[in-house]
């Protein structure tokens, strides 16, 4: 286990349960069904599926932007959705988008948290974000807005914004989604260097193969809001299932109903 | 039924919103610059239009009342009645307007993208609250700039008041006669009603606003679709407060 | 646009505003913002009517305060004055409450006391005088009204009278020259009579006024009744003088009018007298008969013809006393 490198201290990082969980929208539909799984302190965990299987879903419920219609999510043994957990537990969600503050630049965008909750004056603030700025090579952005940044960059600094946080539990939403290969690498050796030195736990919704069996400790297959299974890259690479297979080595072929399925469902 | 249940969903939760805002007041100091910012959005930028605005709503009232009063001799009174009509219903109710039409939208629209592209989302996961930096200031702000804008808005308007009672032929008072009715009427009791009323409609209009931005759902079309709602929803606040706040202050 | 210049445009626009605010607040309320440290002094009245808060206090019609509250005090109200403590309220000073007009409200009023009396200290109370409010004025007024109607009234009724009640005043006058009008036509007639025979020189009292000699006979005759009346002048001034004493209480006269025994007695005596009379009436004792006596009466009946003739001598005899012609003619 390995310190922090903010504050020093011993990161401690905490683990996720999600327990027996359904998730309906108004509409009626059921978007997770009866999903169960653990992640354990200090892992990647990935969660995979193709497009609509709910992923996002599942990690707003982890991040407690969203409640369960029934079932339970722990984030070290809390309810994520309430505030007093989010000040205990710090966990950090990278958004598919950044979701970076367009009305803030960079700096202002990391500096944010420690602001609000007065870790420290604004000189310690000033070395914390700079540090992190410089862990993702984006220190150059640091007066930029938002808007006048390119998608990987934003990625980038999003992932700055949630290592300033310190997080024991870090969320990633497809980090890799809408970038060049090369930017897709880095993104990912980011996220692997970041677990191996700062001890985090990590949990990283992907529909990219290679991300996921590249970082993955364990791997959750999610189709149609249910787990398949949950198994290491290697077991995953092993499998016999055809479904997993296709999933892992799709065939080009428009006329498999896979594709009128995912043609019907929209992205939620 | 779904209407009104539409009705009370968004009172209860402007109510809350105002409430979780309150509670976090205690901030307000260490947020100066987010307060400072607002205050110049609110009013520095607003004063412009409502000087516009009242300056015509002035020369308006003056025309209409010296047309009116022309016919039995009381041309005297143009004075008192656009110094009274300004200061207590006019000068705070346009006012209002104009903020719901100017500010409000542009506060909708700000927290309402920022919902859309889960800004809103990234603050809660850090345990920043909203209400307490996004609305919070905005509704320290408009309680600042409010009066502000209000005395200007008055002080224009009775000032456009006067140039209609001079240069239009058929009204013809000096404004020495004109500004005598309007003080011999017009309180400074009557201006602070006026800026009361300003204060309640600017709170409401703002707090409206930032509910309905913060509660937009669904994609970027629905932002727009949130501005027109928060404005729709503002200005029939706005006249329904007004009756009520009059009757209260009477 | 950075921060500094944001928050100073801010800071202009905030300060703006609070100027404006200062001046609309100088304009329109003469600039009373601050209650600057204010003597008070408290006012009791039974009533305080329609006096409000903030209502004038004015030292002989100037104004020095306002009032600052109005509560109860036991069975009387109180208001507190607050005064500008550069005005110095005399402790014999007295507080009213005033109309300021019909429509407007009510003012304190204070008088300015006694020169020299010490002035009212911080707290005090001033005394205060009832005065009648409008309210009040108007019902007594009105009172007032009806109370004159009323006397006109029985004026007008006892000159116009009660018809039923055989009329007032000017009736009985009417009713009296109407009923008498004959007689007095008569004794008219009469009159214009004897002065058309004296025009004409006719009797003695003709030959008086057309006869120059006679005239001057007249002369010293009237000459002689001028100092005759001179005389009586001086005996009316003396009877005067007696009057005065009788009136008094003085002399024996005096007191028989005004003292309540002699009053006594003289009630005695007419009782007395009126039994006589009665007496008489009926032809009793010696007096009675010779009044109730018919022979009697012829023979005054002659007296009286004789009278007559002495009369009808007047008119022709020369000039003669008329004790002489009384005389002549009894005899």
């Amino acid at each position: 286990m390995t310190r922090n490198p903010f504050t020093g201290a011993e990161a401690v990082a905490v683990g996720v349960e999600v327990d027996h969980v359904f998730k309906e929208f108004d509409g009626g539909q059921d978007v997770l069904r009866n999903v169960s799984l653990r992640v354990e302190p200090g892992e990647i965990f990935v969660i995979m599926g193709p497009s609509g299987s709910g992923k996002s879903v599942l990690l707003r419920q982890i991040a407690g932007l969203d409640t369960p219609t029934s079932g339970r999510v722990l984030v070290d043994g809390l309810d994520p959705a309430l505030e007093e957990t989010r000040a205990k537990v710090r966990l950090a969600l990278v958004f598919q988008a950044g979701a970076l503050f367009n009305s803030l630049s960079v700096y202002d965008n990391l500096a944010l948290y420690p602001r609000e909750h007065r870790l420290g004056n604004e000189a310690a603030i000033r070395a914390k974000v700079t540090h992190a700025l410089k862990i993702l090579s984006v220190e150059d952005a640091a007066e930029k807005f938002p808007s006048e940044l390119s998608g990987g960059m934003k990625k980038r600094v999003a992932i700055a914004r949630a290592l300033v946080m310190e997080p024991q539990l870090l969320l990633y939403d497809e980090p890799t989604s809408e970038l060049d290969p090369v930017m897709s690498a880095t993104i990912t050796e980011i996220i692997a260097t970041l677990k191996n030195e700062y001890s985090v736990t990590s949990v990283v919704v992907t529909h990219d193969r290679e991300l996921a069996l590249t970082i993955g400790n364990r791997i959750a297959i999610l189709m149609d809001g249910e787990i398949l299974l949950i198994a290491t890259p290697d077991e995953l690479r092993a499998s016999k299932d055809p479904r997993i297979t296709d999933f892992l080595n799709p065939v080009i072929d428009i006329q498999h109903p896979r594709f009128k399925k995912l043609e019907t469902q929209a992205t939620t | 039924m779904k209407q009104l249940n539409a009705i009370f969903e968004g009172v209860g939760s402007v109510v809350q919103l105002f409430l979780r805002s309150a509670s976090y007041a205690g901030s307000l100091p260490r947020q100066w610059s987010r307060f400072i910012e607002q205050c110049y959005l609110i009013g520095y930028t607003t004063l412009p239009i409502v000087a516009i605005l009242s300056f015509f709503i002035g020369t308006v009232l003056a025309l209409e009342a010296g047309y009116a009063m022309e016919g039995f001799g009381a041309k005297e009174f143009i004075g008192s009645l656009v110094g009274l009509s300004m200061a207590r219903e006019l000068g705070p109710m346009m006012t209002a307007v104009l903020l719901a039409g100017r500010v409000g939208s542009a506060i909708t629209a700000e927290l309402a993208s920022m919902t859309v592209y889960q800004e809103i989302d990234a603050l809660k996961t850090m345990n920043i609250q909203a209400a307490k930096i996004l609305v919070l200031p905005r509704l320290a702000a408009v309680l600042v700039m409010m009066p502000v804008l209000i005395v200007i808005a008055n002080i224009v308007g009775w000032f456009g008041g006067s140039v209609v009672a001079r240069y239009v032929s058929y009204v013809g008072i000096s404004p020495e006669a004109y500004f005598a009715a309007l003080r011999h009427f017009t309180k400074f009791k009557d201006v602070i009603n006026g800026v009361e009323k300003a204060e309640v409609f600017g709170f409401v209009v703002v707090l409206v606003c930032c509910d309905i931005g913060l509660n937009t759902r669904g994609g970027p079309r629905e932002i727009g679709a949130a501005v027109t709602r928060a404005v729709v929803v503002s200005l029939i606040l706005i006249l329904v407060l007004d009756y009520f706040v009059t009757k209260i202050l009477l | 646009m950075n921060t500094t210049q944001q928050t100073a445009r801010v800071g202009l626009f905030f300060l703006l505003g609070v100027a404006l605010i200062w001046v609309t607040f100088e304009t329109l309320s003469d600039g009373k913002f601050f209650e600057e440290h204010q003597h008070k002094l408290v006012a009791r009245f039974n009533d305080l009517r329609q006096l409000k808060v903030g209502d004038e206090v004015r030292l002989a019609g100037v104004r020095v305060g306002s009032v600052q509250a109005t509560r109860l005090a036991g069975r009387q109200a109180e208001a507190v004055l607050q005064i500008d403590p550069t005005v110095a309220i005399a402790n014999d000073s007295t507080a009213t409450i005033e109309m300021a007009g019909l429509i407007s409200g009510n003012y304190i009023s204070i008088d300015m006391g006694s020169i020299g009396a010490p002035a009212l200290a911080d707290g005090a109370e001033i005394r205060t005088v009832e005065t009648p409010d409008l309210n009040t004025l108007m019902a007594d007024i009105g009172g007032l009204g009806k109370q004159l109607q009323s006397s006109l009234g029985s004026f007008s009724a006892a000159l116009n009278g009660d018809p039923s009640k055989g009329g007032g005043i000017l009736q009985k006058l009417d009713k009296l020259v109407t009923e008498n009008s004959e007689r007095v036509n008569a004794t008219m007639t009469n009159l214009q009579q004897i002065t058309d025979k004296i025009n004409r020189g006719d009797g003695t009292l003709g030959k008086l006024v057309n006869d120059p000699k006679l005239h001057d006979e007249m002369l010293a005759t009237v000459d002689e009744i001028k100092a005759a009346a001179s005389q009586a002048k001086e005996f009316v001034a003396n009877a005067e003088g007696v009057m005065d004493q009788i009136k008094s209480g003085k002399g024996t006269l005096g007191t028989l009018v005004y003292d309540q025994k002699a009053a006594d007695d003289i009630r005695a005596s007419l009782a007395n007298i009126r039994s006589v009379s009665d007496k008489l009436a009926k032809g009793e004792g010696t007096l009675g008969k010779l009044i109730n006596d018919p022979g009697l009466y012829d023979s005054a009946q002659v007296t009286i013809k004789k009278v007559d003739r002495t009369l009808d001598g007047l008119n022709d005899s020369g000039p003669i006393t008329a004790v002489g012609i009384v005389a002549n003619a009894l005899f």
